[in-house]
């Protein structure tokens, strides 16, 4: 332990000097003027940074302390930075790493090529986008993104491997940045990898893709119950009159998680030729299918509440404290 | 070799091999945690927790914070968790039947009204009382329930039933979480694609001392105070080094109880917790995992070691003696009602390594340490003692005291709280006293707890605390 502290401090020392040399360059290619200097553009570096930068502590400290730098800032400045870095060959270190039989350093070259802007290297990193290791090819597939945008997408038409919900929201967050493009995602909802389905959907139901409308219907016979249930949250937003109607004739073969689903989205979807099929399911034996069925018959119709109130006094069912739950969620 | 000669070897010897099976394990348990918190901590680093802060495809979560008699900080308490980061939130406060005036306090401070409700009764539960919302728009996501006093299992099956949401977290309403708590314990729900994510925990610091305003964590101290220290580095050696090593065998038997995750479903097909055990934390786990292992899915119970959620340590003796009696409680019953898994293949690392740990080393290392102790004095009376056992012991003794400095390294390696080097220093004088002062104590108390589990004494054993908004003074 105490070696430990000793050898840390030292390094914290060490540290502390790289980091001014580390600002004072950034600084420099920052505020770089290509006019004041004649000839081929060189950011001047000191000897001593030159001689530093053989050593890969210093390499790294300079290489996060310029992508940071990077993601702050756009236009000349930008430029500016990637010029020292690629003028500073840490893109050929960053090449060298991406070659690296371990994952995290193959991970972190693809995100360093990435913010760099490096777009020269989007062959190479294409290559890892079904990589096996999630994290590698987590990052890949971000690279992709940010070098072709929407178009970036086609990896899914090949990918194995699954996308995990995390990354997902991570290349959805990506995708929100840009302007919005109509690309063809129809060959998307044929591959065998139900991630990419779920993604698909997902983008089907975030850029209002209505031309998609029964492909994703077409989603609700999947034999991935996870599918089915995108497919039912995505009809939520891309629906027709006859929207209903595919959820009704699926209910009964339906899992339990996926009937509330759909009992939900018909308070969206449904017309009043659905409140029979509602007001069936209030005999249900589920009490969860109950109350979304009552409160779905209140949402889509507007005589729901009429109609259910109307049902609680006929028949001898004892739900009347879920009348009155739904009462008390329209009064809010 | 006449019987009391054999006796004395079987007992000398066997106590000797159970410590160097012991130290194994702690040797294998330090291997592990390494892997894992690198592991964890490399792909933290590709991390942006910023994008789920802002993205409406995060899951969706209920918090469920059982309250009794809690009416001296339950307000700031409520604060601190209504601003916690995260978009798809409910708070569900569950008033256990408080004889103090904390509902009318809550009712009064953020504009309560009584709502219809209907609870759908998933779990069978004691009576509720009202359900509550607010007439403010700004504490939108407040929930409080008032229900019947239960206990603390029985209020959080009454929040399980009201929670709308796919994922829940159960606190205690007296810890302070991390602003960015609940989006880093909703990662692990969202990276797995092989394996359900049934269950993910979090690491829980000590509190004391710590600078805490308006119910939130400022600055971190090391404790002043002797107990709250020697609990800081217990919490360091157990969240850090064991967790962390089952995490990675995928062996976790326990989320605290005051503070994780958990995933609703699973939770209601497995009956919610048990109010029969004090160890409902610890019960509820194994549980589900046992019910996952007999479904044949591929599941994992996931655990973090970023610090997230602070909590108040017991400051004296009496205090720390009843909660270490009732762990020990709910460790028993809990082995005891699971015990069909115990060596069992078809439960795979769950029956074969976690089931049998806990047994040899969590529950019956007490016991064996309290008798060998006693026997230790009994050989010393009867100059009986064989000095190379000892010598060896003594051995044993100066690796737990190294083991628990390892602990410290981990700390400063990794999360690195107590920055300053007299707080490190601080960690290990108490790392040097702890097998003489602290942990003599830990034993008394579990075989305390053996004890009363056998005069069928079954209470929760109050825990008075100072509080956390006070905490900086206390210490």
């Amino acid at each position: 332990m105490l070696s430990y502290l000793y050898f840390k401090n030292l390094y914290d020392k060490n540290f502390d000097k790289w980091s001014l040399i580390s600002d004072l360059l950034i600084r420099k290619a920052v505020f770089y003027d290509d006019e004041e200097f004649e000839g081929d553009k060189m950011i001047p570096v000191t000897a001593r940074a030159e001689k530093l930068m053989k050593n890969k502590h210093f390499r790294k400290l300079l290489v996060n302390e310029i992508m940071s730098a990077k993601r702050s800032i756009t236009g000349t400045s930008a430029d500016n930075l990637k010029h020292l870095y690629v003028q500073l060959g840490l893109d050929k270190y960053a090449f060298d790493n991406l070659l690296s039989s371990k994952w995290h350093i193959k991970a972190k070259a693809i995100q360093e090529l990435t913010v760099m802007d490096m777009h020269e290297y989007v062959e190479q990193i294409s290559a890892y986008a079904d990589d096996k290791n999630s994290l590698v090819r987590m990052e890949a597939q971000s690279a992709l993104i940010q070098f072709n945008g929407f178009e970036g997408l086609n990896f899914l038409e090949t990918l194995y491997s699954p996308i995990s919900n995390w990354h997902q929201i991570k290349l959805l967050q990506q995708l929100s940045q840009l302007p919005p493009a109509n690309v063809d995602m129809t060959s998307w909802f044929t591959t065998t990898n139900s991630s990419v389905i779920i993604f698909t959907l997902k983008l089907a139901r975030i850029y209002q893709r209505f031309d998609l409308y029964y492909e994703i219907v077409s989603c609700l016979d999947h034999e991935d119950p996870a599918v089915r249930y995108e497919a039912i949250h995505c009809l939520n937003e891309i629906y027709t009159d006859e929207t209903s109607d595919n959820f009704i004739s699926r209910f009964l073969n339906e899992t339990l998680k996926n009937q509330l689903a759909m009992i939900k989205v018909m308070a969206t979807v449904g017309t009043e030729k659905d409140v029979e099929f509602l007001l069936d399911l209030l005999t249900h034996e589920n009490d969860e299918i109950k109350v979304r069925a009552a409160r779905a018959l209140v949402q889509s119709n507007k005589d729901g509440m009429i109609s259910l109130e109307k049902y609680s006094r006929e028949q001898n069912q004892s739900i009347n404290e879920i009348v009155m739950h739904i009462k008390g969620e329209v009064a809010a | 070799m006449s019987w009391q000669t054999f006796i004395l070897h079987f007992f000398t010897y066997g106590i000797l091999l159970y410590s160097i099976i012991l130290l194994i394990c702690y040797v294998l348990i330090g291997a592990f945690s390494i892997s894992e918190t690198r592991s964890y901590l490399r792909k933290n680093s590709f991390t942006d927790y910023r994008m789920l802060a802002s993205s409406t495809e995060t899951p969706s979560m209920s918090i469920l914070a059982p309250a009794y008699n809690e009416g001296a900080n339950i307000i700031e308490n409520v604060r601190s968790l209504l601003s916690i980061h995260y978009n798809n939130l409910e708070v569900i406060i569950i008033n256990d039947g408080s004889k103090d005036d904390s509902l009318e306090k809550l009712i009064g401070a953020y504009d309560l009204y009584k709502v219809d409700f209907f609870v759908n009764q998933q779990i069978k539960t004691k009576p509720v009382r009202g359900v509550y919302k607010s007439y403010n728009p700004v504490y939108r996501k407040l929930i409080v329930v008032d229900k019947e006093n239960g206990g603390k299992a029985d209020a959080l099956n009454v929040g399980v039933n009201i929670a709308k949401n796919d994922y829940f977290v159960c606190i205690d309403v007296d810890c302070v979480l991390e602003q960015d708590s609940l989006l880093k314990l909703a990662k692990p729900f969202l990276e797995s694609t092989n394996q359900r994510v049934i269950a993910a925990g979090g690491v829980v610091r000590i509190a004391n001392g710590c600078e805490i305003e308006g119910g939130r964590l400022v600055k971190v101290h090391l404790p002043k105070q002797f107990l709250p220290r020697i609990q800081t580095l217990e919490y360091i050696r157990a969240f850090l080094l064991s967790r962390m090593a089952w995490t990675k065998l995928n062996g976790l038997l326990l989320i605290s109880g005051a503070f994780g995750a958990f995933d609703r479903e699973i939770v209601i097909n497995c009956g919610g917790y048990s109010t029969k055990t004090v160890g409902e934390d610890m019960e509820l786990v194994v549980r589900m995992r046992r019910y996952m292992e007999e479904l044949d899915e591929p599941y994992k119970v996931a655990f973090i070691p970023d610090p997230l959620c602070w909590t108040e340590a017991p400051t004296t003796f009496k205090i720390l003696g009843r909660q270490r009696n009732r762990w020990t409680r709910g460790t028993i019953e809990t082995l005891r009602t699971h015990k069909v898994m115990f060596f069992n293949p078809r439960y795979g690392i769950l029956g074969m390594l976690s089931y049998p740990y806990w047994l040899f080393f969590e529950f019956l290392a007490p016991i064996i340490e309290f008798f060998g102790t006693i026997g230790m004095i009994v050989y010393c009376f009867t100059y009986a003692v064989n000095w190379s056992a000892v010598l060896i012991l003594v051995g044993v003794l100066c690796l737990g005291i190294l083991y628990s400095i390892f602990a410290i390294l981990m700390e400063v390696l990794t999360y690195n709280q107590y920055r300053g080097r007299k707080d490190i220093l601080g960690l290990v004088g108490v790392a040097m006293l702890e097998p003489f002062v602290f942990h003599p104590f830990v034993v008394w108390s579990a075989i305390r707890g053996n004890i009363a589990l056998i005069r069928k004494q079954n209470s929760w054993g109050e825990m008075t605390r100072t509080g956390l908004a006070t905490a900086k003074k206390a210490s």
